[in-house]
Parts: structure tokens; sequence; C-alpha cells
């Protein structure tokens, strides 16, 4: 009796998040759309109108184990996609005004994709979604290598340019710390729902519906408050002089 | 072994982000002076080579780790004065003047440069570091840093004629 209390408790969460979800993407694709974010990023744009969609789709698909089944994990693949090509957009938009690091960063990150493919593929190599019991198994498998491989390339777009000092744009910045969150959690979600089975399924989409609307809850604050420049922040003419003779000096050595 | 290795990336990642978002809020880092007597001192091979010939080879090579430790600093000063110069650029890069725009366009590509010859002399001095014997070729930073000075200092005068009111650069 207890249990089955527990069940439908959790089943109500679950539901008022979905519900959450959808309002929230509804809001973001409005301040997308207002703010005419499609100019900038098209990719991201695209990305959430398709989530937005997709969540409808699966909501009113919900009752048909069937066609929810296909449309989630198709939609999850052609998300898993998207998020890659706004990973990619993320990184044009930095190294856009940066042309000096382009070219480094540029073979820097196809190195980044070559290593996390590998480790995708050991991931794949290791579990062998061929030799999962369940078509459910061998698609996390799958999910797993993909995440790997937009997490990796998320991490390495925050390293690199904290390494070179890059300053992001707050949209860019925002759009990155959103899917980074998702990202991350689904990553791991992902890979421990493929350890531990159908059984912790509820848990974990729990988890991933909290973790989606956090982002989207960045997204929505990081695009629609305007930039702020801090004009404190900015280097005095004294200051630079100092530092320019010490560079002077270094480079005469 | 795979599994827990993928647990670890994503935590990871989900640290870095909380540092990036952490690092965010906290500002950029105003420039920071730089003691030219001490830091003219610590990068003279003459004086390194001088130090070699009279002291026994251990005392040397602490002494080399704990100048390098120093210079590390001094390097790593430069390096965020050259983010805050291009974080400078990429705002001038705004302003409506065609001119000012490029003159900032110009010195965040040079302080870009900077930025990297940074990274290597970082890479060099931790080699020596490692291995105090060597001696490394001092990372060149980029004879174009006398042109990123007259170009930071022509967008100076651009913003003065133009009024915007940002802060003058170099």
């Amino acid at each position: 009796m207890r249990l089955s209390a527990g069940i439908v408790a959790g089943a109500s969460v679950i539901h008022a998040l979905w519900i959450t979800s959808i309002c929230l993407q509804g809001l973001l694709g409005l301040v997308l759309l207002t703010k005419k974010s499609w100019e900038r990023f098209p990719l991201f744009t695209s990305y959430a109108l398709f989530n937005l969609l997709e969540m409808i789709a699966g909501y009113v698909a919900r009752t048909n184990p069937t066609i929810y089944f296909r449309l989630y994990w198709c939609g999850e693949a052609i998300s898993i996609l998207l998020g890659l090509a706004v990973v990619y957009e993320i990184f044009r938009t930095i190294f856009v005004q940066h042309p000096a690091l382009r070219r480094l960063a540029l073979f820097l990150f196809a190195l980044a994709i070559l290593g996390l493919l590998i480790v995708g593929g050991m991931v794949i190599w290791a579990k062998n979604p061929g030799d999962s019991k369940s078509m459910t198994s061998a698609i996390l498998v799958i999910a797993e290598a993909t995440r790997i491989l937009e997490v990796g390339l998320l991490m390495f777009l925050f390293i690199f340019s904290s390494a070179f000092g890059l300053h992001w744009r707050q949209s860019t910045f925002g759009i990155a710390m959103g899917l980074g969150i998702f990202t991350a959690v689904e990553l791991l979600s992902v890979t421990m729902q493929s350890e531990w089975g159908t059984a912790s399924v509820a848990v974990f989409n729990l988890i991933r519906m909290l973790a989606f609307n956090i982002s989207l809850l960045v997204w929505i604050a990081y695009i629609f408050l305007p930039e702020r420049v801090a004009e404190s922040d900015l280097p005095q003419r004294a200051q630079l002089e100092q530092w320019n003779q010490a560079v002077m000096e270094l480079i005469r050595q | 072994m795979i599994t827990l290795f993928v647990i670890a990336l994503a935590l990871c990642a989900i640290l870095l982000l909380y540092v990036a978002a952490h690092s965010r809020r906290r500002g950029a880092r105003a420039p920071r002076p730089v003691d030219l007597a001490a830091f003219r001192t610590l990068t003279d091979r003459g004086d390194e080579m001088f130090l070699r010939d009279r002291l026994p080879r251990s005392r040397f090579f602490r002494l080399k780790r704990e100048r390098i430790g120093v210079t590390l600093r001094y390097v790593s000063r430069i390096s965020a004065n050259a983010a805050a110069v291009m974080r400078l650029g990429e705002n001038a890069k705004l302003s409506s003047d065609p001119q000012v725009a490029l003159a900032a366009h110009q010195i965040t590509e040079l302080a870009t440069h900077i930025r990297i010859q940074c990274m290597v002399a970082f890479a060099k001095l931790s080699m020596e570091y490692a291995i105090p014997s060597l001696q490394l070729t001092p990372a060149v930073l980029a004879p174009q840093y006398q042109a990123l000075r007259e170009n930071v200092s022509r967008l100076g005068r651009l913003q003065v004629a133009d009024a915007t009111q940002l802060p003058v650069a170099i």
C-alpha cells in the first residue's frame, strides 16, 4: 500500500515536471523569438524549438507505449545531433572574434573530437550493445557514447577559453552553461541507468527532468537579461603602462 | 572500469561548470603591477650562468627552481593583463567609429599572440623547473608586442577623440 502510494507520488512529480518543462520551453521559444536569437544562434534556436515539439509530441503520445518509445528515441537521436551542432555553434561564436586563435583552436578541437570518439568507441566496445537483452539497453549505450562526445567538447571549450583568457558574451556563456548542466547530468544518468537496469528508470527520469528544467531556466535568464559590461573591470592606463614595460623586458631576454 | 571513468568525466564536467560560473561572477581581475627590477634579474641568463659556475650543483638547482617559481608568477601576471587587454579590445570593437573598431581588432589580435607566447613561456619554464639543468630559450613574446603597444595607444587617442569614455589602454 505504502509502495504504491510512493509510485503514484513519484509519477505525479514527474508529470508536474513534464508540464513545467513544456511551459519553460514555450517561454524560451518566446524569448528566442522576441530577441531574434535565430540570427546569432540559428542552431540553438532550432535545438530549442525541436525540443519543445518533441516534448509536446511525447506528452500527447504518452498513453501509447509503442508510439512513445519510437518517438522518444528518434527525438533523442535528433536532439543529440542538434546538441552537437550547438556545441559547434558556440565554438564558432567564441573564435570568430579571435582569428589569431582560430587555427590552433580548430586543430585542438579536432584532436578533442578524435580523442572523445575513441573513448565513445571504447564504451561501445566494452558494453557491447549487440549483446544487450533489450533494445533500450543497446540504445542507452549508444546514447552514453554520444553524450561523452558532447560533454567532452563542452569541457574542451571551457578549458581552452579559460587558458587563453577569452571572455564569453553573456548569451553564449548561458547557452554553453545550460547545455553543459543538462548533458553532464544526462551522461551520468544514462551511464548509471545502463548499469543498474530498468529498476532505476523512474529515479533517473526525475533527475534528468530536473536538470533539463534547470538548463531551461539558465537559458531563459542568460538570453533574456541584458548584457552587463562593468567598466570597473577594464584596465587603467597607469597599470597597463607598468605591465607593458614588464613584457618589453621579457621580450628582450 | 570504463563506467567509473565516464562517471568521473561527468562529475568533472559539473565541477568545471561550477568553477566557470563562479569565476564569471567574480569578474575580470584588474591588471596588477610588476616589479621590473626583480623581473629583469630573474630572467637574466648571465646571472644564471654566474650562479651555475659558483654554486654547488644541488644548491644551484634549488635556487633555480625558486627563481622559476617567481618568474612563473610574473608571466602569469602578464598573461592575466593580456586577457584584460583582450577584453578591453572586445568592448571597443563595438564602437560606432570604424577607426576605433579597427584599432580594437588589432590590439585584440596582438594581445592574443602575447597570451599564446605566455603559454609557451609557461611550458618552457615548467620544463626547466622539472629538469633544472635545461636552459631553454626563453619564450619570445612576439616581436609584434611593440605593435600592440602602439595600437593600444592609438586606440586610446581615438577613444578620447570619440569621447566614448572607455578606459585608455597601454
